[in-house]
């Protein structure tokens, strides 16, 4: 398929993937439910300022607003195509995958997205609703800035995508990946803005985690809707979150075709 | 269905048949070395870098909720340890439930002379992350340490006991769930649930503070599994949590037990 067909296949593909994630809404709300999980990091930054006042310039309602927008932003930025490139690759359910006229990475780019859409339709409405009635929650920027923010967010996904693509592409050579992709993405979890807002870590690490492609698909996003960045921040973060796009894709699909020359060997 | 009752099984004969099936768990593990020990590696990495982690909060106070850093890392290395024990016990069973009920093997594991909540619950054991138990007990080590205090003897049989209870809640609390599957055919998600619980027991229930620590201590025990045992071993909890502890697992085990049969007798088969 040539690369101007694609973009008239996604929404029917789309259609299809949102359909399948109604037809299982009940991992759908499982996946709600484990997702929770930024919000221990919220009550333990409410137990520290509880007894510091504040805690590098954040107070309370800051961290309430910083942990609402992070577990939002990593709804939307989240890719877990990494295991099942993985098993693919080492059962051979990729044959059948090769067959189809498109790219298996627009197959599982869009089975996220439809996931997304769905868990967005129900979390969206709801941050809303708690927005309006929780007073702490307060995000201080314009619509121009949100509108930023918002493709800081797709830019983020992006970012996930190729990434973990590139990681999975080792499949073709190794079983281990599973547990290197692991390794990695626990290194980001802490790097990224999770644990805690970069702004709160040493000078040194802060610097060199912002180089790092991991606060591209948490922190940065949530730091441009809290209004914490200027306007060469915002661009500077923008130029880290492209460069790892561009280097991760462009690794990604070298390993791509050498892997499937290989693979087509093994399977012949 | 029912037919889970084994008469004239004695104790001693289940403790030799785990050690049939944990002896074969471990043999097949072995065949994989390298990931055998790239696993304890991998377990190494994640306890240092949880335990550096935790140093943003302290950058900013040095105590939260009444907690200093070293009496937090008491908390974190039971943490991996109940998570170890977790892994260890409950996943490899609790994963393997939906097949037993999808494919019927569980009309086939009925047959067997040997109590079925037995075979269903610890048949199979998972040595995969065999390590986090005892690296966690190493950090529950060096936080004692660092602090400077040597628990008594006392405080350690308290603490032995909380252990131990709170090894048998998460047996009870799992099992409860793992029933569910008898009518809900799939564990999908489950073990997610119970993992995602169990991961608030990171840091002491105090420091979510209000509703959600009276939750996570009589709603879902999660208090029980770590907060409780780093307390008695800092010397801060006395005999009635201890009696509290093994009242509630014991209840639980055995509502869980009565429940896994009331389930069986449901439980119409896959091929009938």
């Amino acid at each position: 398929m040539t690369t101007r067909a694609v973009p008239r296949v996604y929404p029917a593909l789309l259609r299809a993937a949102w359909g399948s994630a109604v037809a299982y809404r009940g991992q759908v709300v499982l996946w709600l439910l484990t997702s929770l999980f930024p919000l221990i990091m919220m009550a333990v930054w409410l137990s520290v300022v509880e007894e510091a006042g504040t805690a590098g310039g954040f107070d309370g309602p800051d961290f309430v607003s910083y942990y609402v927008a992070a577990a939002v932003t990593n709804h939307f930025t989240v890719a877990w195509v990494s295991w099942q490139w993985d098993e693919d690759i080492r059962t051979g359910g990729l044959s059948v995958k090769l067959l189809k006229p498109l790219d298996p990475f627009h197959h599982h780019a869009i089975e996220q997205l439809g996931k997304k859409l769905l868990i967005g339709a129900v979390l969206l409405p709801a941050v809303a609703a708690a927005a309006a009635v929780v007073s702490s929650i307060r995000y201080p920027v314009g619509p121009g800035t949100a509108a930023v923010a918002a493709v800081a967010v797709v830019a983020g996904f992006g970012l996930n995508l190729v990434m973990a693509s590139a990681f999975s592409m080792l499949s073709f050579w190794s079983t281990q990946v599973h547990n290197l992709y692991q390794l990695w993405w626990g290194v980001g979890f802490f790097l990224s803005g999770w644990v805690a807002p970069l702004e709160l870590f040493p000078p040194t690490l802060r610097r060199v985690a912002v180089l790092l492609p991991f606060r591209s698909s948490l922190g940065f996003p949530v730091e441009i809707v809290t209004g914490r960045l200027d306007g060469r921040a915002i661009a500077a973060g923008f130029a880290v979150t492209g460069a790892w796009s561009a280097g991760f894709l462009f690794v990604y699909r070298v390993l791509w075709r050498r892997g499937l020359r290989r693979y087509e060997a093994v399977g012949a | 269905m029912t037919g889970s009752q084994a008469p004239g099984l004695r104790a001693g004969t289940y403790l030799r048949l785990l050690g049939i099936f944990y002896r074969n768990s471990l043999l097949n593990e072995m065949e994989y070395r390298l990931k055998f020990w790239a696993n304890v590696g991998l377990s190494l990495f994640w306890l240092v870098w949880a335990a550096l982690s935790v140093r943003v909060y302290f950058r900013f106070t040095g105590t939260i909720a009444g907690w200093a850093y070293h009496e937090v890392l008491v908390v974190m290395g039971l943490f991996f340890t109940v998570n170890g024990i977790h892994q260890a016990l409950i996943t490899p069973n609790l994963a393997r439930m939906t097949e037993y009920v999808q494919k019927g093997t569980l009309d086939y594991l009925l047959t067997k002379p040997v109590d079925s909540q037995f075979l269903v619950s610890l048949r199979h054991i998972g040595v995969h992350n065999w390590a986090d138990p005892l690296l966690g007990l190493g950090l529950v080590g060096y936080g004692l340490a660092r602090g400077g205090t040597a628990p008594d003897a006392g405080a350690v049989g308290l603490f032995a006991v909380l252990l131990a209870a709170a090894t048998v809640l998460l047996y009870g609390v799992s099992l409860l769930l793992q029933t569910l599957t008898i009518w809900s055919v799939s564990s999908r998600g489950m073990d997610d649930v119970i993992e995602g619980l169990l991961e608030t027991g990171r840091f002491p229930v105090s420091f979510y503070g209000g509703a959600v620590q009276g939750l996570l201590t009589a709603v879902v025990p999660v208090a029980f599994m770590t907060t409780f045992p780093a307390e008695a071993l800092l010397g801060r909890a006395g005999w009635p949590v201890a009696v509290l502890a093994v009242t509630v697992s014991a209840t639980i085990f055995l509502a869980a037990s009565v429940f896994w049969r009331f389930a069986l007798r449901s439980y119409t088969g896959a091929g009938s």
